[in-house]
This record gives C-alpha cells, structure tokens and sequence, in this order.
C-alpha cells in the first residue's frame, strides 16, 4: 500500500472483516492476517460466503456483487483470455479493477493449490467500492 | 389457537386478492404486520378498503412483477426489516402448449419466474441478515395436476416452488426456512369464479366434497409462519381435501 491514507482506510476495512469472520466462521481464537486463505485456512463454505457478502453489503454501505467480491469466475477468465489470444493477468484486471496487476499474477502462479481468496482481496473490495465505483 | 411467532414484519405478494386480504386480516389478529403489496390504483383501493378498520396496522407497497425499479424500491422502504414473506403472486396465461403466442409465453415466464427469483434473492439476504425468516408461496393443486390449457400456469407454479424448495434448502442453517402450500379448489377468488364455471360437480371429485374455504388457508398458513412449524422446511403440502391423492 503506498500511500498513509490508503493504509488507514485498510486498516479500519481490515479489522472489521476480522471481527465479521469471527462472528460468522466461529473463529474468535484463530489469527487472521491479511495474507489469510478465506476457504483453505478458515475453511469457509458456500454459505458462508453468501452471508459474508450480505454483511459486508451492510457494514459497508457497499454494492456488493458475489462474483467479484469472491472471484467466482477467475478460472474462467483465465481460459477466456487464453481461448482470445489476449494477455491473461491485463484481461482479468478489466474484470477485476480492484485487483492490482501483482496479485492477479500472484493468483495465477498459485491457482492448482486451491482457491486463492485472501483477507487482503476483500479489503481491496471494500476500497474500491467505497469509492462509489 | 395461540401461535408464537418469531418476528411481525411479513410481506404479502400479491396483496389485493382475496385470499391475501383475508391472511391480512388474520394476521393483524394475531399481532403481526403485513405490508401488502398492489400494481395499480384498483389494488391500493381494494386493499384500503377491506383493511380500513386497521388504519396503523398494515403498510401497502407497490410491486409489478416484471419491474425491477418498483422490486428495488420495495426493499428501499421496508428495508431489512422482514420477518415473513407469503407469495400469492401469480399470472395467468390459459393456452394449449400447441396453440401459445411465443412472446406471451416469453414474458409470463419472465414476469413469474425469473422475476419471483429476484423478489427471492432479495428477501433471503435481507433475512439472512437477522438469521431469521419464514417464506411461504402459494402455489396450486394444479402444479401436479394441470387440467388442459394450464400447462404454462402449472410449469410457472413448478419451477416456483423448486426456487423455495432451494432457498429452505441452502439458508435452512441460517434460521430462513420455506414452505410450499398447494390448495385445490378454493371458495374465494379466482377459484370460486372457476367453480361457478363448473356448476360445482368438480366438487364431487373431492374426497371431503367440498372447495376449501378462505378462512381454512388463512389459518393454515398463519399456522406455517408460526414457531410451531419451523421444522417444515422446503417441502410443499397439499391441501386440496384429498383430490389429488386419487383418481
């Protein structure tokens, strides 16, 4: 994060996801960090996510659309792009503006461990919708 | 018969017709709130004027299925405040699958389908808010067995219910439960004008001969929204006097 301002801004985001994933996933003495897997470390389910996308709807006064906010279709972007002859991490950062070209890429170097969505993406969410956008 | 019930706050679709208006009034009975839905001016006046002694006690809104703007500024106005929802929305389109108009059948599809699905999404995440919440549609004898001309009627109320099976069956864990009612034939509404049509021998066909009376689905989905049957869960009920239990 380059800026003070962005810092402080996700930092609030940051820790108020840490308190709505303890309330949700019952995990109140598990350490969440950033850099945290939301369904490989904490193991959060289908139906987790459905409420973690209402209460971040709520909390936040934002916009939330399950697909983005999870990257529910990033696989498929990824094929879409390949099938398109286009540049795989510039074509997936049109259809996930908030995610930096970095994190698409690290994503990508990772994807056949498992689902890759990390704390540090939903924060990234929280920004860019709080923008209005 | 006193009932509990988690919560007051329940949405009626389709809330000027009959049956509507007389759950509206047991509701109010039994301490609930129900916020009625209308499409036009005939509706808000029919549902003023069966509900005039409870000035205060009841809220009105306008829905068209098919518009999303009036879906969007339904939930504006309750908000997440929503305990209960009671679908007894429904079009009709009578036609012979052979003989149907392609774009009626378009749009009947879209307007009490895929439209419900929207109304569906938005009420479970406003209930998954609270962990907490009852639906109930009304569907019909006639999803299972559609007379000819209601094949598009009973295909609508089918994959209907399949859309509340779902939602009791994914949010069940979260406290938001669902149950179908599917009563035969009806001494109220549309079904009453259908009887007279019939000069009632249909009635004959029915084990307990008779047509179901407005008071007795009233009292039966109030018993479906109550505590008492929380453990009906995404699941439909028939309540037709026995008809289409035999032949």
């Amino acid at each position: 994060m380059s800026s003070t301002a962005e810092s402080v801004g996700h930092m609030d985001v940051f820790a108020e996801l840490k308190k709505i994933l303890a309330e949700l996933l019952d995990i109140e003495d598990r350490e969440i960090t950033p850099e945290t897997l939301l369904i490989q470390d904490l193991g959060a389910e289908s139906i987790d996510l459905l409420e973690l996308a209402v209460t971040v709807n709520s909390r936040f006064k934002i916009a939330v659309r399950d697909d983005e906010i999870f990257l529910t279709r990033f696989r498929l972007y990824s094929t879409e792009a390949k099938q398109e002859g286009k540049d795989t991490v510039h074509y997936i950062a049109g259809k996930y503006p908030f995610l930096g070209e970095d994190r698409i890429a690290e994503i990508m170097a990772h994807i056949k461990e498992g689902p890759q969505l990390k704390i540090k993406d939903l924060i990234s969410y929280v920004a860019y919708r709080s923008q209005g956008v | 018969m006193s009932r509990h019930f988690s919560g007051n706050r329940a949405l009626v679709l389709g809330g000027t017709c009959e049956l509507a208006l007389a759950l509206a009034h047991s509701m109010i009975g039994s301490d609930l709130f129900p916020i009625l839905t209308y499409r036009d001016d005939k509706g808000l006046n029919a549902i003023r004027e069966s509900l005039r002694p409870f000035h205060g006690r009841y809220e009105t809104c306008y829905l068209n299925f098919g518009d999303h703007a009036s879906l969007d500024s339904i939930f504006t106005q309750i908000g997440d405040d929503l305990h209960f929802l009671v679908d007894f929305a429904q079009g009709n389109y009578e036609s012979f699958v052979a003989g149907a108009d392609e774009d009626s059948v378009y749009n009947y599809f879209m307007e009490n389908i895929s439209f419900r699905a929207a109304i569906l999404k938005r009420a479970g995440r406003a209930m998954l808010k609270k962990r907490r919440g009852r639906l109930v549609f009304i569907s019909s004898a006639a999803a299972a067995r559609p007379n000819p001309g209601q094949g598009f009627y009973a295909a609508a109320k089918l994959a209907s219910e399949a859309l509340y099976r779902n939602m009791g069956l994914e949010l069940g864990e979260r406290g938001v439960t669902t149950v179908i009612l599917r009563p035969g034939y009806i001494e109220a509404g549309r079904g009453r004008i259908y009887l007279q049509g019939q000069d009632r021998k249909i009635l004959e066909m029915v084990p307990i001969r008779r047509a179901i009376t407005g008071e007795e689905i009233s009292q039966t989905i109030l018993f479906l929204l109550s505590d008492g049957a929380s453990a009906i869960n995404a699941t439909e009920i028939s309540m037709d006097g026995g008809l289409t239990s035999g032949k």
